[in-house]
């Protein structure tokens, strides 16, 4: 998935007028799969991997997947950046946005399966595959953030006395937050995403339901499985941009 | 056995692959340009349609690429087809947008000097509006093939063709004989893909530039 | 060696030899530049583009550090002082205004006093005093975002903002540049009328020489070259510019702009008669500018002015008379 064609995505869904459209959707599809697997007649090995408790601790190894990388991706995406837009390290800002640029090529599974087969599997490695391949918006979109700041207003600020690190914090940052948030949106949707592929490596997630479906050969277990990751995909983007509004700073 | 030496002993598997996964994301990608470029000109005169359009596939793209693959399977069942259905959808979006956006940011002067000559509405899309568009679509076709060459990659999952196999193949294989080496190819493949495309991409944009746009 | 200059007890700024050179560029951008700054003093800095007059004002809150020379602010050097210290001690407006977007326009104005620590419901009545001195009512304005403002009421905000800390001295790059001709004019009389009342020592750079005449007590008038060609008061520049490039610079409508800067009194000392013979004169005040005085002559299609002198008395002089007087600039300087 691209990081660039995500960001141009999950903006029309914050609109006022169809902000409620997307939880409807949501509701819609779970109520759907939830007649559709009531009106089945289950054999013995799609009782077992449907059983409640099976379904929904994935659920909740995916949900902390998720959260860890994302907090993960955000407390070393965010500083760097920051770091990146000081004064000095221009040619640095560069080289690293030009690596992160290119790293978009990179298949997500490629990344899941080398770490895995390098430093070994679960839940962790999993995170660290999450957290290097969703921090690539979360940085860029720090620094052009923080780079797309009007100078005059860092001038102003500047000539007023504000500190480096004042201006910083009361100028830059604040002024960078939309577009930080954008980032750190994408990287949400990265990671629900790159985490269903977290059960090839025994990190566990909704992808371990699908992958069941599609093993055993049973095809409810495998729409189950997809159509819990899509509403949680949905669900996931949708308070993202919930958050994105209300964390807009005032006035901009 | 190093990674040069594995590539070297399986040159003939590795180029099929390749030749496989750039023919799938061609494929997909000209059913993408199809679908977006074609919704876009059928929404001319109905902007909330197409707003309407731009969110459906936007949220599209939102989805987790393993669960579509995999509600591609009681559809279509295994192999090309449910990949390429898969792809195509993801690819929709930046064409669509960039077609929209293309379209829009022409200079409506020249819209309207066009219509001064006499020209009917389906002649001015085609001899002024897209042509002028092209720039723009381009980008978004060529930003939409980057994405499918890697997302092509887990089309594996439903025995889909191309490099993605080595990846799969290699992790069955975990801790095996060069299992690490058929998966690094395996990434190293797509990377190179996405690379040559991108090259593709560029050289297809100079010389319609030279051709039509550069008057 | 000789002893370097200090400045004089009622400078507020005073540089000495200050020279900005950067690095890869040959000219020096401002080079030994020396000027005195009084207290309560407006002087305007105006040049061509490229003349040194902006480097020049951000060397004083030393945005742009000297490569040589000192500055000094209140009979202080601060040449080497704590930056930030400095300039919160100096109100800085810019041409692109600066207000934060995020904060609404109390916090804004308020912004160096938090700096400063001061507790937040004085930070809040000290904001809307500012506002209301610069014209806005606190009420309506206080709490609304700057892109709720139209461009003069931002700059009146940044202007409020300067001098949030009440700093003794202004610093002003191009402040009215932004703003549409109409509310240009009308800033700048609010704004003398401003400075009439607060006296702050002002520092402003303006490229429009029309806007100098208007708002400066001394001018400061760089050419290309980056040399202070003139420093002076705007009638002593309009009647005897030092050299060609000052006469160019200030156009060709001198003689003209000179009436609205010479009072009436200015005048009456060299040629005006105690009689007045048949002459239709009106009455005029001896502070009025010479350029009102013959407003009100046309006006009433007089002949002449009558003005009330000290000391009881009337003199009078014909139209003539106020129009030789007024295009002598030496006699009237001496």
């Amino acid at each position: 998935m691209s990081t660039v064609a995500i960001e141009e995505a999950s903006v029309p869904g914050t609109r006022r007028s169809t902000i409620w459209v997307l939880p409807l959707v949501v509701l819609v599809l779970l109520g759907g799969v939830w007649a559709y697997v009531s009106s089945l007649t289950l054999d013995s090995i799609e009782t077992r991997t449907l059983a409640p408790e099976v379904v929904l601790t994935a659920l909740w190894q995916h949900v902390q997947l998720v959260i860890t990388s994302t907090l993960l991706t955000i407390a070393i995406g965010v500083p760097l950046g920051v770091l990146l837009t000081r004064p000095g390290t221009r040619r640095a800002g560069a080289i690293v946005l030009a690596a992160a640029n290119a790293s978009q090529a990179v298949p997500s599974i490629g990344v899941l399966v080398v770490l895995a087969m390098v430093f070994g599997v679960g839940f962790w490695m999993a995170v660290v595959a999450l957290v290097l391949y969703a921090l690539l918006p979360v940085l860029r979109n720090t620094m052009v953030g923080i780079r797309q700041v009007d100078p005059a207003l860092i001038d102003a600020g500047r000539g007023m006395g504000l500190s480096p690190r004042e201006v910083l914090y009361t100028v830059e940052l604040p002024l960078a937050v939309p577009v930080m948030l954008a980032g750190i949106r994408v990287a949400l949707i990265l990671n629900v995403g790159v985490a269903t592929l977290a059960a090839f490596t025994n990190a566990g997630g909704l992808g371990s339901v699908i992958s069941s479906g599609i093993s055993l050969n049973r095809m409810p277990v495998l729409i189950v499985g997809s159509a819990l990751t899509i509403a949680l995909a949905l669900t996931v983007d949708w308070l993202a941009g919930l958050a994105e509004r209300v964390l807009h700073p005032r006035g901009i | 056995m190093s990674l040069v030496a594995y590539m070297a002993d399986n040159a003939g598997r590795l180029l099929f692959l390749t030749q496989q996964h750039i023919e799938l994301v061609l494929i997909s990608v000209a059913i993408s340009a199809v679908v977006g470029i074609g919704l876009a000109l059928l929404t001319q005169s109905s902007p909330r349609l197409r707003h309407g359009l731009l969110s459906l596939t936007g949220t599209l793209l939102t989805i987790p690429s393993f669960a579509l693959f995999a509600l591609m399977i009681p559809l279509l069942g295994l192999g090309v087809a449910p990949t390429i259905a898969a792809l195509a959808v993801y690819g929709v979006f930046p064409i669509l947008r960039n077609t929209v956006t293309g379209i829009e940011g022409v200079d409506p002067a020249i819209v309207e000097a066009a219509r001064g000559l006499g020209m009917s509405a389906g002649r001015r899309m085609r001899t002024v509006v897209l042509p002028l568009a092209w720039p723009v679509i381009l980008n978004g076709i060529r930003t939409a093939t980057i994405m499918l060459v890697a997302t092509a990659a887990i089309g594996a999952v439903v025995r889909g063709p191309g490099l993605g196999e080595l990846i799969f193949r290699g992790l069955e294989r975990i801790g095996g004989a060069n299992a690490l080496e058929e998966v690094l190819s395996g990434v190293i493949g797509v990377m190179l893909v996405a690379l040559v495309l991108d090259l593709l991409f560029i050289v297809i944009a100079k010389i319609t530039a030279l051709r039509g746009l550069n008057v | 060696m000789s002893e370097r200059p200090t400045p004089s007890p009622d400078a507020m700024i005073f540089l000495d030899g200050v020279s900005k050179r950067y690095p890869g560029q040959e000219k020096a951008a401002v080079s030994e530049l020396s000027m005195e700054i009084k207290r309560g003093e407006f002087v305007v800095l105006v040049g061509p583009s490229g003349c040194g007059k902006t480097t020049t004002l951000r060397m004083i809150n030393r945005l742009v550090e000297p490569t040589q020379g000192r500055i000094f602010i209140d009979g202080k050097d601060v040449t080497h002082a704590d930056v930030d210290r400095l300039r919160r001690g100096i109100g800085y407006v810019i041409q692109q205004i600066g207000l934060l977007p995020h904060l609404t326009i109390a916090d804004n104005i308020a912004l160096v006093p938090k700096m400063l620590g001061v507790k937040k419901s004085e930070r809040r009545q000290r904001a809307e005093e500012l506002l209301e001195m610069v014209g806005l009512d606190p009420a309506t304005y206080a709490g609304r975002y700057p892109r709720q403002l139209s461009g003069g009421q931002q700059q009146r905000v940044g202007v409020a903002r300067a001098l949030a800390a009440d700093p003794p001295v202004m610093l002003m790059d191009e402040p009215f540049g932004a703003v549409d001709p109409i509310a240009r004019k009308k800033l700048q009389m609010e704004f003398l009328r401003l400075q009439g009342r607060i006296h702050k020592t002002i520092v402003m750079v303006t490229h429009d020489i029309d806007e100098a005449l208007r708002l400066g007590d001394r001018i400061a008038i760089f050419d290309p070259g980056s040399r202070l060609a003139q420093f002076d008061t705007p009638l002593a520049i309009l009647s005897n510019p030092a050299d060609d490039f000052v006469r160019d610079f200030v156009g060709s409508g001198a003689p003209v702009r000179r009436l609205s800067l010479l009072k009436v009194s200015d005048v009456i000392a060299s040629s005006a008669s105690d009689a007045p013979g048949t002459l239709n004169a009106i009455p005029v005040d001896a502070g009025e500018t010479v350029h009102r005085a013959l407003e009100l002559v046309l006006t009433a299609r007089a002949e002449g002015i009558e003005v009330c002198v000290p000391g009881g008395g009337s003199r009078y002089l014909d139209l003539q008379a106020l129009l030789t007087a007024a295009a002598q600039p030496t006699k009237v300087l001496s």
